[in-house]
């Protein structure tokens, strides 16, 4: 009798075949799809309210940076803000990743292990910090410090264009801001790049040390290359956090409808999660509403985007290293 | 040819001392070590005494360049030229994890100190009703305040936590075809900002006018962010279980869902725990979306659709900024009731979760 | 003790085990049997065209070198083998006359009357000792009063009451491994099972255990036909009234060499490949 002959079962449906597995599969699957679910009713609701904000302004919604909504007509963009946002971001990374990196070797390749899991700890706790926290203390504790270096950097480095400042007011500076977001990018990248650097194959560093290389040398040619991927994917993670950041960065920015384009340490800044709290307390009527409604959308789009490439350069780079 | 043993040539057994020879070091190392971290100290310290140069300033301007180029000559002296690299990584390392060490206790510590004074019994459990921004400390409370973020957290839990273990149990246990979508989604989700969960509240609000501001509507925009944490450490802690036990119970005549019910989630129950907790510590100090969805009150207030309720997070913003020291005295006393409450959440979750690892 | 709960076999006539060469030694009437099985992981062909008759109450033992798809084998006969993603599979398997693989068949209901027991001991962590031999009856929805007896029987059945008699609100993380693995026999047994399927079961345990739980194969098997997996060819002798040896090819699936009862097969073996394996030459 010839086995190959008979019929191919595919045994997949099979596996669900109880009745009461089978309304137990469809609750589940329900449940595991209320994450599109939320994600789309937020892009749909709060895409409608784009209409208005388009019906009047146009695209110079997008583009213009004014806030004036009780002239006639009113005119209103969130270019300011939606720049001021990089701008926040950019000044926070660029304190936050050396950072995070130099304290992800120290916790890796340095520190004994105790002190490396005493850090880590620290590290998540400080990660568990709630922003507002973290404003009062940047408004009450950082300020009146951070003032106080902002005019040493203009007294001393002034030429430098991003450090000018014309008003002589060093208080709610996109550094300031840049710094405090910097503090909450911080464990983000951290623990991403720890992780993956705790991950270089041992057989990798033992090959490097045998062959003389020195710790520089091992973490240029073999330990950052290879964590790569999940450093950036890290520093992409921390960004989507810092570009939605609302609080914090309220109490310690003075927001203006101008942009700012490069003076981090002159008074005045903006980003679009400010905008939309610090207008809501006086918010003049639905038109506004609908206009803040807006800049929520694309504040949406522009995080989801930052972080769905994030996820999918960290997912990419722990599959290659599996 | 006969070989003899001489045994009185044989080392001693019991002289032989436990040793470490790589520890060894030169006096070259050990000089080389103690002067690079003894000279730029005492430049500094020097500086700092008879000089007129303000504390940080120095420390940054002054020590830690100076310290770069002594831990260079030291690594020299040692290791000749490559260790001069070396060097540079392992000082501005250890300047890193000390810069966010002064942070993080700048935070703790400024909590603490500037917390306590308007810490009192009265302060947990009295509401603000009769209170200005003005009135001295003896009077009123954020008990309204802490019901109401108990009350919101509550009713996020309640939503979000059988919808992320349901979607971690879709994930690892069902595992049907959706599963690398569904993954992607809850992680697009966990980067959904707390503003814009909020927002989504009130436009909902706006357009269905179902309910209004207050508890519900906060609890709903806390879900948004609770659900992706819990069903992401959800998913961790179930596919620690090993399918020894899903196999086991299926081979007994269990159905899928009595295998999970019964067998799985209760194995994984620390876990799931933990899973919970973080969900929690994720939300409960998120202000952005309590401004727009739960709004504010004065008042104490139980029912969930009672209109606007306060919670401690919203009533810290609304001190913060105010002219009157007792009012930021208030809010500095409400950061440190936040801040513990998120610290016992995190050790409890550090603790659960380390029973979990041992009890494997 | 289950043989009360045997229902109606007429569909099942009496079946000649052996090829008509070797006289059989005795014919008894046949719990199941696989007809023509071939086994496929996605496109991989693991096992082909295996036919096997399980004789009432009796033991059969399957040997074969690793990779050859015994345990495969054994986990299509309660429809376990499809849990696996990608797995496929022709032919049939009857069970009181019936394919287990029909449509119409739930293969809960399958497993709670064909239970098995794992290579490794897999009690369940979260119960006790007594919940663990009643967990099946939980996980089932199986309703029975008589408690206290059941896990006095089956405990007794697996060996192992008179050493955890004392101590049944024990967590079950605290038994040895040979005690761990007589626990979750008697919780197969608890749900009163017509067929035991047992895959390995001694492979992770000492020699005295081992010991132990072939006194209760042979023990059981006066009541539940037994099918056990075992690479330890003194075990088969020792436990089996029937063997079927398995062997593979590289790259070539499975298949049954040889089958027959076990005096046969080890005492005088048609195939020379099977002479060569229970002799120890290979595998």
């Amino acid at each position: 009798m010839s086995s190959t002959e008979t019929e191919y079962r595919d045994l997949k449906s099979a596996a669900t075949s109880h009745r009461g597995d089978r309304v137990f599969n469809r609750t589940v699957t329900l449940a595991a799809f209320t994450a599109l679910a939320v994600l789309a009713g937020i892009a749909v609701f709060l895409g409608l309210q784009t209409i208005p904000a388009f019906e009047s302004q146009g695209l110079s919604f997008l583009t213009t940076t004014a806030w004036d909504i009780n002239t006639d007509p009113p005119t209103a963009g969130i270019w300011g803000m939606l720049y001021g946002s990089i701008l926040l971001a950019v000044v926070g990374l660029v304190i936050a990743v050396p950072a995070s990196l130099l304290l992800s070797i120290f916790m890796v390749f340095l520190a004994p292990k105790r002190v490396a899991t005493a850090l880590t700890n620290l590290i998540d706790l400080m990660a568990a910090i709630p922003s507002v926290i973290l404003g009062l203390w940047a408004f009450y504790i950082l300020n009146p410090s951070a003032e106080e270096w902002q005019r040493l950097l203009n007294q001393y480095l002034g030429w430098i264009p991003i450090f000018q400042n014309t008003s002589g007011n060093f208080l709610g500076t996109p550094f300031i801001a840049g710094f405090v977001l910097a503090i909450m990018m911080i464990p983000i990248i951290t623990s991403v790049s720890r992780e993956v650097l705790a991950r270089t194959p041992p057989d990798l560093i033992n090959a490097s040390e045998a062959l003389g290389s020195s710790m520089w040398t091992m973490l240029r040619y073999v330990a950052l290359p290879y964590g790569r991927g999940g450093i950036v994917g890290g520093v992409m993670l921390g960004l989507g956090r810092a570009l939605g950041e609302t609080i914090a960065v309220f109490f310690v920015l003075k927001i203006v409808f101008e942009v700012n384009w490069y003076q981090i340490i002159e008074s005045g800044g903006g980003s679009v999660a400010t905008l939309i709290v610090s207008r809501f307390g006086e918010v003049s009527g639905e038109f506004e509403l609908s206009l803040l409604l807006a800049a929520g959308f694309f504040l949406f789009v522009m995080t989801l985007i930052v972080n769905v490439i994030a996820n999918l350069i960290v997912a990419r780079t722990g599959r290659l290293q599996k | 040819m006969t070989i003899t043993f001489d045994a009185e040539s044989l080392p001693a057994l019991q002289e032989q001392r436990i040793q470490h020879p790589w520890r060894k070091k030169t006096p070259v190392f050990t000089w080389s070590v103690v002067l690079a971290t003894l000279i730029p100290l005492v430049i500094v310290g020097a500086l700092f005494i008879w000089g007129d140069i303000p504390g940080a300033l120095l420390m940054t301007v002054v020590y830690l360049p100076l310290q770069l180029i002594a831990s260079g000559f030291a690594a020299f002296a040692t290791r000749g030229k490559r260790g001069i690299l070396d060097s540079v990584i392992i000082v501005n390392a250890i300047g890193a994890t000390i810069f966010s060490l002064v942070i993080l206790i700048s935070v703790i510590g400024s909590l603490i100190v500037r917390g306590f004074s308007a810490l009192s019994a009265h302060f947990i459990y009295q509401n603000n009703v009769y209170v200005s921004p003005s009135t001295p400390l003896e009077y009123g409370g954020i008990g309204h305040a802490i019901l109401g973020t108990l009350l919101i957290v509550g009713i996020s839990a309640l939503i979000a936590v059988p919808i992320g273990i349901a979607t971690a149990i879709y994930i690892t246990e069902v595992r049907g075809r959706a599963v690398p979508y569904v993954r992607f989604f809850v992680q697009a989700m966990s980067g959904v900002p707390s503003v814009v969960a909020g927002l989504f509240v009130l436009t909902i609000i706006v357009a269905t006018g179902a309910f209004e501001q207050g508890a519900f509507a906060g609890g709903l925009a806390y879900a948004i962010l609770m659900l992706p944490t819990v069903a992401r450490t959800a998913e961790e802690v179930l596919k620690l279980v090993p399918d020894d036990l899903r196999t086991g119970a299926l081979a007994l005549g269990s159905t899928r869902a009595r295998t999970v019910f019964r067998v799985v989630l209760p194995a994984a129950r620390t876990g799931i725990i933990t899973a919970i907790i973080l969900g929690v510590a994720r939300v409960i100090g998120e202000t952005a979306p309590l401004l727009l969805a739960s709004g504010y009150a004065d008042s104490t207030i139980v029912n969930p659709f009672g209109g606007p309720i306060a919670a401690v997070p919203t009533y810290i913003f609304n001190n913060v900024a105010l002219p009157y020291p007792d009012a930021v005295a208030r809010a500095w006393a409400s950061a440190l009731v936040l801040i513990v409450l998120v610290g016992i959440l995190f050790v409890i979750a550090r603790v659960v979760g380390r029973g979990r690892l041992s009890s494997k | 003790m289950a043989t009360a709960e045997f229902g109606s076999l007429d569909e099942v006539g009496e079946v000649e085990l052996m090829d008509s060469e070797v006289s059989a030694p005795v014919r008894k009437e046949t719990e199941m049997s696989a007809r023509d099985v071939s086994v496929w992981f996605g496109k991989r062909k693991v096992l082909e065209g295996v036919n096997i008759d399980f004789p009432k109450q009796t033991v059969t033992a399957l040997i074969g070198p690793s990779g050859c798809g015994k345990s495969t084998f054994i986990r299509t006969l309660n429809r376990l083998h499809e849990l696996i993603p990608g797995a496929a599979l022709a032919g049939s398997v009857l069970y009181e006359g019936k394919d287990i693989y029909d449509r119409d068949i739930d293969p809960v209901h399958i497993r709670l009357k064909i239970g098995m027991v794992f290579q490794k001991p897999n009690p369940f962590p979260s119960m006790t000792i007594r919940g663990n031999v009643l967990s099946g009856l939980k996980l089932s929805g199986m309703k029975r009063s008589d408690h206290d007896d059941i896990v006095e029987q089956t405990l007794t059945s697996a060996g192992l009451w008179t050493e955890v008699k004392d101590r049944l609100g024990a967590a079950a993380g605290e038994l040895s491994g040979g005690q761990a693995q007589r626990l979750v026999i008697a919780r197969a047994l608890a749900v009163q099972p017509h067929v035991l399927l047992m895959d390995e079961p001694c492979s992770a345990l000492d020699p005295a255990s081992t010991l132990k739980i072939e006194e209760t194969i042979r023990e059981l098997s006066k009541d539940v036909t037994i099918i056990i997996v075992t690479h330890n060819m003194q075990q088969a002798v020792r436990v089996s009234d029937y063997t079927a040896f398995f062997l593979a090819a590289e790259n070539e699936p499975g298949h049954v060499v040889e089958q027959g009862a076990t005096t046969e097969i080890f005492g005088n073996p048609q195939d020379q490949r099977t002479l060569d394996y229970v002799n120890g030459r290979f595998g």
